[in-house]
C-alpha cells in the first residue's frame, strides 16, 4: 500500500514542538467550546467548555488511557483530535512516518483526508456506529473505497483478511450488522478501523456498551492487535480497572482539563491529585482482604458552561483551601513524567491501591 | 435478533468464530427481498398493488383492450348504453360462445327519452384476439390484434359510448395513461425537489435551514386549488400536448413537494448525529458520499410512503381540474376530462354510464392508499434491529 503524501503545506507552524524523538502526537492547549444559543435569533449567550486546555504528549506505540466521569470532555477531546469537531483553539502536532510534524488543527477538511488513514477511531456504541443498511463487507471495505486503496475482488480479499484478524468468520461478510451480537459488532468496528493500517487509534470507550463477559475478549483482542501491529492507542474510558489493564500511561480528566498524568501503575499506587485518589478508591480490589477507604465525592460535576473559579475541582475537594478558590493551578511536573494539576500535589500523601 | 453463529457459545477472543453447521458462504437477503417479505404479509396492500397493476396494464396496452378505435367518431351510436355480452339468446338457448345484439333506439312516447332495444336478428359473436384497427404497442411495435371484439358489422361497447359515439371503455383505458403518468410524473418532480431541499436543509442546517423552512411555510400557506386553477388556465392549449403534460405535472408538484421536504429534513436531522454518520466522516467520506450512502437511504421509507399518499391526491386534483375544463385538453384525455360530458344533469340522468371513469379514479385512489399502507410497514425492514 502506498504511503500518503505529506508534502501538504502547513500554514501556521509557530515553533517545532519539543519533546522526545518518539513523540507521535502532541496536543497543546486544546480547547473545544460549544456555543449555547438561545432565543428567537439564536444569539450565542455562552459556551460549554467541553475541552478547556488539554496538553499531553503521546509516545509512539504507547497506550494512553484517558479517564474521567461522564461529561468531563474525554470523548469530545478524542473527536477534536481527529478533527470530527473543529477545535476552538490549540494545536494537534502529528509526526508523520517520515518525521515531519503537522498541526492537524490547521488543516482544511481536504488536507486532513490523507491523515485520516493514519489516525483512526473506534466508536463506543457498536449498535449505532454501523450503518444498518450496509453489509459487513461494505462497512469494513468502506475506508478502502473512500481512500481508493482497493476495489472489487481485491477489496473482498482484504475484508476477509481483516475479519479473520479480528476473529470473525469471513463467510459472514454478506450479512447485515443486526445479525451479529454486540461483541461481534465491535469486532466489525475494529476491523473497519484497522482496514487502512493506521498508526494511531483513538478508542472511545470501546467496551463500555458491551456485556461484561464479552468486554475482556474485545479488550484482549485490542491489546493483542495494538502490540502486533505496533499501534499507538488513546484509550478513552470511565472505568479505571479497564484502562489499567490496557494502558501504559493514564491521564485523568476533570471538567475539560487533564488533572493528572502518570504511568498506569504509579498513578494507581501514588495518586497526587485528590480527584484521582477518589477514582482510585472506587476500583474494586481483587483481594477480599484488602479494605480500602472509599472516598465518596460530594455533589455533582459542575456545569462546564460555568466552571468554578480557581481549581475547578475545589467545590468537591476534601483538601481544598482558600488558594484553591482563587488560583487556577498549573499542570506541574512532579518528576518522571508525573504531571499533576494541584496546589498541594507534593504535600498531600494520598491513598492509592495497595 | 436473529440467531447467528454461536451467539450463545463462548466466543474466543483470539480464534476465529466459525459456525460449524453453516454452509460455506452466507449471504443475507437483499433490501428488496426483505421489503418484499414484509410487504407480502399485508394482504390489503397486495390487493392495492394488484389494482394499480391492472389499471397500469389497461392504460399501457389500451389499444389492445379496445375493440374499436377509441378516437373514431360514430354519430350513429352516440350515448349507447353498455352492451350486454350474452350467453343465452332470446329463445332461452345457451351457447358457450358469448355474443352481443345490435342495439337500436326509439323514443319513449311520453318522456321522449331514448329507449334502447336489442335487435334479436342481429346477433354477433364475441371473439378473442381478433383482428381490428392497427396500432403500435408501446408506440413502436405495429399490431392489429385486440383482446376481444365481435364479428364484422357488430359492436361491443361494454361500458357504452360517449356523445360522439366513441367506445367509453377504450377511452377510459387510454385516459388512464395521462391520469396515471401525470400523477407519477408530478410525484417524481415532488420527490426530486423535496428530497434535495430536505437534505440540504437538514444536513447543512443553520441559516440555510431557517431560510428553506420559512420558504416551505410560505408555499404551504398558499391555497393550492386556486393556484392550480389559475396556473392551469393560463397554459395555452395551442402548445404541444407533451409540453402541456409536463407543465400540468409541474403545477401539481409546485405545492406538494413541501410535505416531502419536511419529512426528509426531519429524518436527515435525526440521523445526522448518529454514530455511523460520524464514523463515515471519520473515515474521510465526502459530503455527497455521506448523504447518498448513509443518510438518504434512511429517508427512503418515508419518501415511498409520502409518494403513495401524494399520487392519489394528484389524481383527484387532476380529475377535478380537467372536469372543470382547466386541466388536460384534447387530444390528450384523462379520466377527469372524460367526465366533462356529465356536467349537465340532463345528460347524466339519461346516460348514467358516462360516469364510469369515476369508478376508475376510485380504484386508482384506493389502490395507491392500500399500497402505501403496506409499504409504510415494509419499507424499513431494518427497524427491528
Amino acid at each position: 500500500m502506498p504511503s500518503p503524501k505529506h508534502a501538504m503545506p502547513v500554514s501556521a507552524r509557530p515553533s517545532s514542538p519539543a519533546g522526545g524523538d518518539d513523540v507521535i502526537l502532541e496536543i497543546r492547549d486544546l480547547k473545544q467550546y460549544f456555543p449555547i444559543r438561545t432565543g428567537l435569533l439564536q444569539r450565542v449567550t455562552g459556551h460549554v467548555k467541553a475541552v478547556d486546555g488539554v496538553d499531553f504528549q503521546l509516545q509512539s506505540q504507547e497506550a494512553l488511557g484517558l479517564v474521567g466521569e461522564s461529561g468531563c470532555g474525554k470523548t469530545t477531546a478524542g473527536r477534536t483530535i481527529l478533527r470530527l469537531y473543529d477545535a476552538t483553539d490549540g494545536e494537534i502536532w502529528y509526526t508523520c512516518p517520515d518525521g515531519e510534524k503537522v498541526d492537524l488543527a490547521q488543516l482544511s477538511d481536504k488536507e486532513m483526508k490523507p491523515y485520516r488513514r493514519e489516525l483512526r477511531m473506534i466508536f463506543q456504541d457498536p449498535f449505532s456506529s454501523l450503518n444498518p443498511r450496509l453489509t459487513v463487507m461494505d462497512i469494513i471495505g468502506e475506508p478502502l473505497v473512500i481512500h481508493k486503496v482497493a476495489r472489487g475482488k481485491e477489496m473482498t480479499e482484504r475484508v476477509a483478511e481483516l475479519m479473520e484478524e479480528v476473529g470473525l468468520n469471513p463467510n459472514y461478510m454478506g450479512r447485515y450488522p443486526h445479525e451479529f451480537s454486540g461483541g461481534q459488532r465491535q469486532r466489525i468496528g475494529l476491523a473497519r478501523t484497522l482496514s487502512l493500517n493506521p498508526r494511531v487509534i483513538i478508542a472511545d470507550e470501546p467496551v463500555s456498551a458491551l456485556d461484561v463477559s464479552v468486554q475482556a475478549q474485545v479488550l484482549n483482542l485490542l491489546e493483542e492487535l495494538t502490540d502486533r501491529l505496533g499501534l499507538t492507542l488513546i484509550f478513552i474510558a470511565h472505568d479505571l480497572s479497564v484502562v489499567e489493564h490496557v494502558c501504559d500511561r493514564i491521564a485523568v480528566m476533570y471538567l475539560g482539563q487533564i488533572v493528572e498524568i502518570d504511568n498506569a501503575d504509579a498513578l494507581l499506587r501514588r495518586p497526587a491529585h485528590p480527584y484521582t485518589e477518589a477514582l482510585v478508591s472506587a476500583v474494586p480490589a481483587a483481594d477480599p482482604d484488602i479494605r480500602m477507604q472509599r472516598i465518596i465525592l460530594e455533589g455533582d460535576v459542575p456545569n462546564p458552561a460555568n466552571p468554578p473559579s480557581g481549581c475547578v475541582f475545589h467545590p468537591r475537594c476534601r483538601y481544598a483551601e482558600d488558594i484553591c478558590k482563587e488560583e487556577r493551578p498549573a499542570l506541574e511536573d512532579l518528576g518522571e513524567g508525573h504531571l499533576c494539576r494541584c496546589h498541594f500535589a507534593k504535600e498531600l500523601g494520598l491513598q492509592g491501591i495497595a | 435478533m436473529s440467531a447467528v453463529a454461536p451467539a450463545a457459545s463462548p466466543e474466543s477472543a483470539l480464534t476465529t468464530v466459525f459456525d460449524a453447521h453453516g454452509p460455506a458462504h452466507h449471504s443475507s437477503e437483499t433490501y428488496v427481498q426483505l421489503v418484499w417479505r414484509r410487504f407480502r404479509r399485508n394482504q390489503v396492500s397486495i390487493v392495492g398493488g394488484l389494482m394499480i397493476l391492472i389499471l397500469a396494464v389497461l392504460a399501457i396496452f389500451s389499444d389492445f383492450f379496445s375493440p374499436t378505435d377509441p378516437s373514431r367518431i360514430d354519430m350513429k351510436s352516440t350515448f349507447t348504453p353498455p352492451q350486454r355480452v350474452r350467453f343465452v339468446d332470446e329463445n332461452g338457448q345457451f351457447s358457450f360462445q358469448p355474443f352481443t345484439y345490435t342495439q337500436t333506439y326509439s323514443y319513449d312516447p311520453d318522456t321522449f327519452e331514448p329507449v334502447w332495444l336489442d335487435v334479436p336478428d342481429e346477433k354477433y359473436r364475441v371473439q378473442f384476439l381478433v383482428k381490428g384497427y392497427e396500432y403500435k404497442i408501446l408506440g413502436f411495435i405495429p399490431w392489429d390484434r385486440h383482446l376481444y371484439g365481435v364479428e364484422e358489422g357488430g359492436t361491443v361497447y361494454i361500458l357504452g359510448t360517449d356523445k360522439l359515439g366513441r367506445d367509453l371503455f377504450g377511452r377510459i383505458c387510454q385516459a388512464g395513461r395521462i391520469s396515471l403518468a401525470l400523477s407519477l410524473f408530478a410525484a417524481f418532480i415532488s420527490i426530486l425537489v423535496g428530497s434535495v431541499l430536505g437534505v440540504v436543509s437538514g444536513y447543512y442546517g443553520g441559516w440555510l435551514d431557517g431560510l428553506l423552512q420559512r420558504f416551505v411555510e410560505v408555499v404551504q400557506s398558499i391555497p393550492a386549488l386556486p393556484l392550480w386553477m389559475a396556473l392551469a388556465s393560463v397554459v395555452p392549449i395551442t402548445w404541444d400536448p407533451f409540453l402541456i403534460f409536463v407543465i400540468m405535472a409541474s403545477i401539481f408538484a409546485l405545492t406538494i413537494w413541501t410535505v416531502l421536504a419536511r419529512e426528509v429534513r426531519g429524518k436527515v436531522l435525526s440521523f445526522r448525529e448518529t454514530d455511523f454518520i460520524l464514523a463515515a466522516k471519520e473515515m474521510g467520506a465526502s459530503d455527497p458520499r455521506v448523504i447518498f450512502r448513509h443518510l438518504y437511504p434512511h429517508t427512503l421509507s418515508h419518501v415511498i410512503v409520502v409518494l403513495t399518499l401524494q399520487i392519489p391526491q394528484i389524481i383527484l386534483a387532476e380529475a377535478f381540474l380537467s372536469f372543470l375544463g382547466l386541466g388536460i385538453q384534447e387530444p390528450l384525455i384523462s379520466w377527469g376530462y372524460l367526465m366533462r360530458d356529465s356536467n349537465s344533469l340532463e345528460t347524466l340522468g339519461v346516460n348514467p354510464w358516462i360516469l364510469a371513469p369515476a369508478a376508475f379514479i376510485v380504484i386508482a385512489v384506493l389502490g395507491f392508499n392500500f399500497l402505501g399502507d403496506g409499504l409504510r410497514d415494509a419499507a424499513d425492514p431494518y427497524a427491528i434491529a
